[in-house]
C-alpha cells in the first residue's frame, strides 16, 4: 500500500513538477434528480472552502485551487461513472468532494476513483454499505452511516413513548439499507413495525402503499425517503387520507422545500438529520452567509469540511496531488494538533507550513472513524408553527 | 359500529382512490382504443400525448393564475383545459399530417405504425421535457377537500376517517361527463355514425361515401381531448411529471386491451378493472378483517396477498391472463 | 460497398472522438457501441426475420445482468446456511406447480380445467409464499448492509456471459410458449409487461441480488488499473509509449474489454450470417413473407417462432451479461424502456432489419449519438444563444435543457429513417 503511495506519488511528482498551476477538485452532486434542490448548496459550500483556501494565499506555492462541477443525478449509477470519468480522465481532477447519494457513490468509487487512485471524499453517501467496501484507502465521508441513523431514530421514538410504527422506505439502496438499520436499532429497543413498505420515486400515485400502511396501523409513519420525490407524496397521501398525521423523518426528507409545500399540516411531525451544533457550525453559518450560500440546509456543513480536508490534506502531503489527499487526509481530521474552525483554513495552512499538526473540527466536529467516516451527531427536530425546530442533538 | 368502520375503512383506502384512478385510466384507455378502432394501430404515444396537452393546460393555467381569474373552490386548470385540448388537437393533426397519412396512404402494415408511434412518442418525449423539464409540477388550485378526514371523524363519531379530495369529486364527474359525450357524439351524430361504420367495416363505409380524411380528423381531435382531460385530471389529482405519464401508458394500454381494444365500453370497464384490482390485491385486509372478525379471529399478519412492491406487476398479469384465454377482452373488442 | 462506406464512418466518428476528445471517452462508446450492436443483432433476429415485435428487450438485459451476479460473486455461506435450502426448495415448489397446472390444462375436460388449474395455482401461491418466506427473511438479514443475500456460485465472470444466454433462453421459452401465439400489437404490450416484471422481481428479492442496494464491485476479466500501476514493466513500458502509468492502465483495461467483445460479436456475427443464408433462415423468412402459405406447405410456425424469439433472447442476455460486466455493477433500477427497449429498435430499423450487417452499423451509429447529441447540443445551443444577453431567461432554459435533445433527435431520425428509407441505411438484400 505505501510502497504505491510512495511510487504513484513519485510518478505524478515527475509529471506534475514541470507545470505548477491549478489543482482541480471535481465536485460531483446530484444538480438533477431526487435531492436537486439540495445540491447547490452543497457544491456552493463545498467551492466556498475551495476559494478560502485560495484567498488565504498559503496554499502551495503557485498551485490554485479549481473546482469542476459534475451531475451524479443522485441516481443513475450509469451516468454518474460517466460524468466522473470525464472528470478524471479529461480534466483530469486530483480529488473529488462527493459524491452525495450512497448508491451512485459506490459505483463511482469501485469503477473510476479505485482504477485511477483518485480519492473521494463524500458529504452525504449514508449507507451502511460504504462502509465495509473496498476501497483502497482512498473512500471517506464526513457524513455518518446510516446505521448509526436508525439508532438515532429509534432513540427518538423511544424517548417520545412510541412503540409501534409503520415504515416506508424510497426503493433504493439509500432507502433500504435505512430502513434495515433502523428496523433492527427499533426492534432492539422493544418497538414493534407493523409494515416496511417502499414506495417507488416518481410515481403520482401512492394509494395503494398507503392503503397498505394505514392498514397494517402504527402510532406514527416513518417515512424514509427523498423530500423532492416519493417522500414528499407519500406524505401528501397520508394527510390526504387521513391514514397518518404524525411522520417520523429520515435525512433526506429534511428541505425548505417539503415545509413550503405542506406547511402547518405536518405540524408535529419530526425527524432527525446529521447536523453540528458549536463554535464550528455557527462560523459555518457567518462565512456561508456572508458568502450568500444557503447555510441552513442539509449537508453544506459536510460539503465544506470535505472539500477543506481535501485542500489540509494537500498541504499536509506537500503537492496537489491525488497520493497526498488519500495519505494525509485522516491525519489532518483527527487529533493531536490545533483544532480548526471553518474560517481558519488560512492558519491551518501556516501551522501545516511550519512543519506543525492540525485537528480540523470544521463546521461538523469532524472526527473520522473507522475506515475514514464520521462518527457524526445528529440534529433532533420537531416541526412548529411550519417550521424546523431543534429539539436537541445527538 | 364496527362494520360501519370497517366499511369507512374500505371505502377510503380502496373505493374512492380506485375509483378516481379508475376513471383517469378510463379517459386514456379511452384514447387508446379509439385510434385502435379508426386508424387500427396501437399508439405508443398516447401517454406522451397526454403529457404534452397536460403541459400547454399548465402554462395556461399560471397564467390565469397569474391573472387571478380563476374558478373559486373548483381549479383554476379546468378553465384552462380547453386550451390544452386545442394545442394537443393541433399537435396530433400536424403530426398526422407529417407522419402518419404518408402511412395510411400507403396501406402500410399496423406494425409499422406501432414504430412509427415509438418513434412519435421519443419526439413528445423530447420536447416536453424541453419545454416544462422532467420534474414534478404543482398546478392545482382551490378547494383541497369537500370532506376531510379529520372532519369526518368528528362529525360521525367513529374510528376511521373518510376523505374525499375535491380532484377525486371533480375526476369523477368529469369522466362521467365526457364518456357521455362521448357515446352520445358516436351514436347520435352524423360524424359519430361514420365514425363507427368506418370502423366496423372501412370498404364499406367508403363506398357509401364517408370521407376518411375527416374521419381521421376528427377522431385525432377527439383523441387530443381525452388524453388532455385524462392527463389533467391526473396531474391535478395526483401530480405532473413527465417520466409518470409515460409509465402511464402501462396500465392504460392493459384497461384498452382488458376491456376488448376497440371498444368504448371496454376501455371504461377495462380501466375500473385494472384500478381496482391494483389495489385490491396489495391491499392489506387487517384492518378490515380486524372490525369484521371477532376478537379472537383477528388476523396477526397483514393479510395481504402480494407486496405493494408488485402493485403494477398485477396489472400485466391480468392483462396477460386475458389475452392467453380471452384475446378479444371482456367486451369483445377487436382481435388481431 | 456502401456497407463499407457507413462502416468507415462510424469508425471515422469514433477515431474522431479519440482524436477530439480522449481515447478513454473513444474506448468507452466503442465498448458500449460493441454491447449495442450484440442486442440489436438480437432484436434483428426477432424482427428482421420472423417478424416478431418484441418489447420487452430490456428485461432479457437485466437477466443477463443477474447472470454475472449469480456465476461470478463469491458464495455467502452464512446466508446458505440461513435459508439457502429452503429457498431452492421454494423455487423447485414453485416449478412443480407450474408444471402440474400446465399438466392439468392439457389433460383435463375443458369445462372443468379452468378452475382446476386456477385451484392450483393459488395453493401452489400460498404454499410457495409459506416456505419462501421464511427462507428470504433468514436470508436478507444476514449482514444486510454488505450482503444478506446468496450471492453466486464464485466461477470466473467470463461463464457469465453464456450463463446469461441460458437465463434469457429459459424465460423466452416460458414467455414464448404462452404469448407468442398473440401477434403483432398484443405480443410487444406483452412482452412490455413482462420486461416491467422482471425488473420488478430483480428490485424486490433481495435474497437473490441485493435487490436496489446494488451489487457492486462485481469481479472482472480483466486486471485492475491499479494492480498494472503497480507492476513495474508495465510502467516503463507506457513510458516508452509517451504516456502516462494512469492514463496507459486505463486504456490497456477498455482495449482488453474492446477486444473480448468484439470476439463475441465476430463470433455471434457469423452464425448469425450462416443461419441467415441456411435452409433454415430462408424458412424463416418465408414463414415471415406469408404464414399462412408456410403453414400450408407443413411448416411448423409456431415452434419456428419460438425457436427464433429464444435465439434472439439469448443474444440479448449475453450482451446484458457483458454490459454488467463492463459496468462492474449491477443496478436494477438503472433499467429503463426508453433505453434498453426503444433505443434498440432504434437502432435495428435506422441500421436495416432483416440485415445482420444493418443491424451492427445501427448498433454504433444510433449508441455513438445517443452519447454525442449532449456535447453537440451544448455547442449548437450556444451558437444559437450567442447573441443573447447573458441573463436572459430563455437563453438559460435552453442551455439547461440540452440533455432533452437526445430523446428528440432518437425520434427524430427514427421517423425520418422510416419515411425516406424505411428498409434501413443497409437494406435486406
Amino acid at each position: 500500500m505505501k510502497k504505491w503511495l510512495l511510487a504513484s506519488a513519485a510518478s505524478l511528482l515527475a509529471t506534475g513538477a514541470v507545470q505548477a498551476e491549478d489543482a482541480k477538485i471535481g465536485v460531483i452532486v446530484g444538480f438533477t434528480g431526487p435531492i436537486e434542490s439540495l445540491a447547490p448548496a452543497m457544491a456552493a459550500s463545498a467551492e466556498l472552502a475551495l476559494s478560502e483556501v485560495n484567498d488565504s494565499g498559503e496554499f502551495l506555492e503557485g498551485v490554485t485551487l479549481v473546482p469542476v462541477r459534475a451531475d451524479s443525478t443522485c441516481i443513475d449509477a450509469a451516468a454518474a461513472t460517466a460524468a466522473a470519468e470525464r472528470l478524471v480522465t479529461t480534466d483530469g481532477v486530483v480529488a473529488i468532494m462527493g459524491a452525495d447519494c450512497s448508491g451512485v457513490t459506490g459505483a463511482v468509487l469501485s469503477n473510476v476513483a479505485m482504477p485511477n487512485g483518485v480519492p473521494m471524499v463524500s458529504p452525504s453517501a449514508t449507507s451502511p454499505a460504504l462502509s465495509s467496501v473496498e476501497d483502497n484507502g482512498l473512500f471517506f465521508r464526513t457524513a455518518p452511516s446510516d446505521a448509526r441513523q436508525g439508532e438515532v431514530l429509534a432513540d427518538i421514538l423511544t424517548e417520545r413513548g412510541i412503540t409501534s410504527v409503520a415504515v416506508t422506505y424510497t426503493n433504493n439502496d439509500y432507502g433500504k439499507g435505512f430502513a434495515d438499520s433502523f428496523d433492527a436499532a427499533f426492534q432492539a429497543v422493544g418497538g414493534s413495525i407493523t409494515l416496511t413498505a417502499p414506495h417507488e420515486d416518481g410515481k403520482g400515485d401512492y394509494s395503494a402503499e398507503i392503503g397498505a400502511l394505514a392498514s397494517a396501523g402504527g402510532e406514527v409513519l416513518v417515512v424514509l425517503g427523498y423530500s423532492d420525490a416519493g417522500g414528499k407524496g407519500i406524505i401528501q397521501a397520508a394527510l390526504d387520507s387521513g391514514a397518518f398525521d404524525t411522520f417520523a423523518m429520515g435525512d433526506g426528507m429534511y428541505s425548505d422545500a417539503l415545509l413550503a409545500d405542506l406547511g402547518n399540516d405536518i405540524d408535529g411531525s419530526f425527524g432527525s438529520i446529521p447536523w453540528a451544533e458549536g463554535d464550528g457550525a455557527t462560523a459555518f453559518s457567518e462565512l456561508a452567509t456572508a458568502a450568500g450560500v444557503t447555510a441552513e440546509s442539509s449537508y453544506t456543513r459536510e460539503s465544506y469540511d470535505a472539500a477543506a480536508l481535501i485542500a489540509l490534506a494537500m498541504m499536509k502531503g506537500g503537492e496537489p496531488s491525488s497520493a497526498a489527499v488519500a495519505a494525509n487526509l485522516l491525519d489532518v481530521a483527527n487529533a493531536p494538533g490545533e483544532p480548526i474552525l471553518p474560517g481558519e483554513l488560512g492558519k491551518a495552512m501556516e501551522i501545516i507550513a511550519d512543519g506543525g499538526e492540525v485537528d480540523y473540527v470544521g463546521a461538523t466536529n469532524v472526527e473520522l472513524v473507522g475506515a475514514g467516516e464520521a462518527a457524526g451527531s445528529y440534529r433532533y427536530y420537531e416541526i412548529k408553527d411550519g417550521a424546523f425546530s431543534t429539539v436537541s442533538f445527538k | 359500529m364496527d362494520l360501519l368502520n370497517a366499511l369507512v375503512a374500505l371505502a377510503n383506502f380502496v373505493l374512492i382512490p380506485a375509483l378516481a384512478y379508475g376513471s383517469q385510466l378510463a379517459l386514456g384507455a379511452l384514447g387508446v382504443t379509439l385510434i385502435y378502432a379508426i386508424l387500427r394501430f396501437s399508439n405508443f404515444a398516447h401517454g406522451d400525448t397526454m403529457a404534452i396537452g397536460t403541459m400547454v393546460t399548465i402554462f395556461v393555467t399560471w397564467g390565469l393564475q397569474a391573472l387571478g381569474i380563476g374558478l373559486g373552490p373548483l381549479p383554476t386548470a379546468l378553465l384552462a383545459i380547453p386550451f390544452g385540448i386545442l394545442g394537443a388537437a393541433a399537435l396530433l393533426l400536424l403530426t398526422d399530417r407529417m407522419v402518419y397519412r404518408f402511412y395510411r396512404a400507403q396501406k402500410a402494415k399496423p406494425v409499422i405504425l406501432v414504430i412509427v408511434s415509438m418513434g412519435v412518442m421519443f419526439v413528445y418525449n423530447g420536447i416536453t421535457r424541453f419545454i416544462i423539464g422532467p420534474d414534478d409540477q404543482s398546478f392545482a388550485d382551490g378547494e383541497r377537500f369537500l370532506i376531510s378526514a379529520r372532519d369526518f371523524k368528528a362529525w360521525s363519531g367513529l374510528d376511521e376517517g373518510l376523505a374525499l379530495k375535491s380532484t377525486q369529486a371533480i375526476t369523477v364527474v368529469v369522466a362521467v361527463l365526457v364518456v357521455a359525450l362521448l357515446f352520445w357524439f358516436l351514436n347520435h351524430t352524423r360524424t359519430g355514425k361514420s365514425m363507427r361504420a368506418y370502423s366496423d367495416n372501412e370498404e364499406l363505409a367508403l363506398l357509401s361515401g364517408i370521407n376518411p380524411e375527416t374521419v381521421v380528423r376528427v377522431t385525432w381531435v377527439i383523441v387530443a381531448a381525452l388524453a388532455v382531460v385524462a392527463g389533467t385530471l391526473y396531474g391535478l389529482d395526483k401530480s405532473y411529471k413527465p417520466f409518470t405519464y409515460f409509465q402511464l401508458l402501462l396500465p392504460i394500454f392493459a384497461s384498452a386491451i382488458v376491456g376488448g381494444i376497440g371498444s368504448p365500453v371496454g376501455a371504461i370497464a377495462g380501466g375500473f378493472v385494472i384500478a381496482f384490482s391494483e389495489v385490491l390485491f396489495t391491499y392489506a385486509w387487517k384492518k378490515v378483517l380486524g372490525y369484521l372478525l371477532p376478537a379472537s379471529l383477528a388476523p396477526d399478519g397483514l393479510v395481504q396477498l402480494m407486496g405493494t412492491d408488485y402493485k403494477f406487476a398485477v396489472s400485466f398479469v391480468i392483462l396477460i391472463i386475458v389475452l392467453l384465454f380471452r384475446p378479444t377482452g371482456l367486451f369483445r373488442g377487436k382481435s388481431i | 460497398m456502401r456497407a463499407l462506406g457507413l462502416f468507415a464512418l462510424v469508425a471515422a466518428l469514433i477515431l474522431g472522438t479519440g482524436v477530439l476528445q480522449s481515447w478513454n471517452s473513444a474506448l468507452i462508446i466503442l465498448n458500449m457501441g460493441l454491447v449495442s450492436a450484440i442486442m440489436s443483432l438480437g432484436v434483428n433476429l426477432q424482427w428482421g426475420l420472423a417478424g416478431l415485435f418484441n418489447v420487452g428487450v430490456m428485461g432479457f438485459v437485466a437477466l443477463g445482468g443477474l447472470a454475472v451476479v449469480l456465476t461470478s460473486v463469491a458464495p455467502v455461506p452464512a446466508a446458505w446456511a440461513a435459508g439457502g435450502g429452503r429457498a431452492i426448495a421454494a423455487l423447485i415448489l414453485g416449478a412443480a406447480v407450474i408444471t402440474l397446472a400446465a399438466l392439468a390444462w392439457r389433460g383435463l375436460a375443458h369445462r372443468r380445467r379452468g378452475l382446476a388449474v386456477a385451484a392450483i395455482l393459488l395453493v401452489g401461491l400460498v404454499a410457495f409464499r409459506w416456505v419462501l418466506d421464511p427462507a428470504t427473511a433468514a436470508i436478507e438479514s444476514v449482514d444486510p448492509a454488505a450482503t444478506g443475500y446468496l450471492g453466486g456460485l464464485g466461477l470466473p465472470v467470463l461463464l457469465a456471459w453464456p450463463v446469461g444466454g441460458l437465463l434469457a433462453a429459459g424465460v423466452a421459452w416460458m414467455i414464448g410458449k404462452t404469448a407468442l401465439g398473440l401477434r403483432s400489437d398484443y405480443l410487444a404490450i406483452a412482452t412490455l409487461g413482462i420486461a416491467e416484471i422482471i425488473i420488478a422481481v430483480l428490485k424486490n428479492e433481495d435474497w437473490l441480488a441485493r435487490g436496489v442496494k446494488n451489487v457492486i464491485g462485481l469481479p472482472r476479466p480483466l486486471p485492475y488499473e491499479i494492480d498494472l500501476q503497480q507492476t513495474p514493466g508495465f510502467a516503463e513500458r507506457a513510458a516508452g509509449m509517451g504516456l502516462d502509468v494512469t492514463t496507459a492502465s486505463t486504456l490497456y483495461v477498455k482495449v482488453g474489454y474492446s477486444l473480448l467483445f468484439a470476439a463475441v460479436l465476430v463470433a455471434v456475427l457469423v452464425l448469425a450470417q450462416l443461419a441467415l443464408k441456411s435452409p433454415w433462415g430462408r424458412m424463416m423468412r418465408a414463414i415471415r413473407d406469408n404464414e399462412e402459405a408456410a403453414e400450408a406447405m407443413g411448416k411448423d410456425v409456431t415452434a419456428r417462432h419460438l425457436q427464433v424469439f429464444i435465439l434472439g433472447s439469448v443474444l440479448c442476455g449475453i450482451a446484458g451479461a457483458m454490459m454488467t460486466t463492463l459496468d462492474g455493477q449491477l443496478t436494477p433500477s438503472s433499467y429503463q424502456p426508453l433505453r434498453y427497449t426503444f433505443l434498440i429498435w432504434v437502432m435495428v430499423i435506422v441500421g436495416g432489419s432483416g440485415n445482420n450487417l444493418g443491424a451492427v452499423l445501427g448498433g454504433f451509429l444510433i449508441w455513438f449519438l445517443w452519447v454525442q447529441v449532449e456535447p453537440m447540443g451544448q455547442w449548437l445551443m450556444g451558437l444559437l444563444t450567442a447573441g443573447m444577453a447573458d441573463d436572459s431567461a430563455i437563453r438559460n432554459h435552453l442551455l439547461d435543457s440540452v440533455q432533452h435533445m437526445r430523446l428528440l433527435t432518437m425520434g427524430v431520425i427514427l421517423l425520418l429513417v422510416l419515411r425516406f428509407a424505411p428498409r434501413g441505411l443497409l437494406p435486406e438484400k
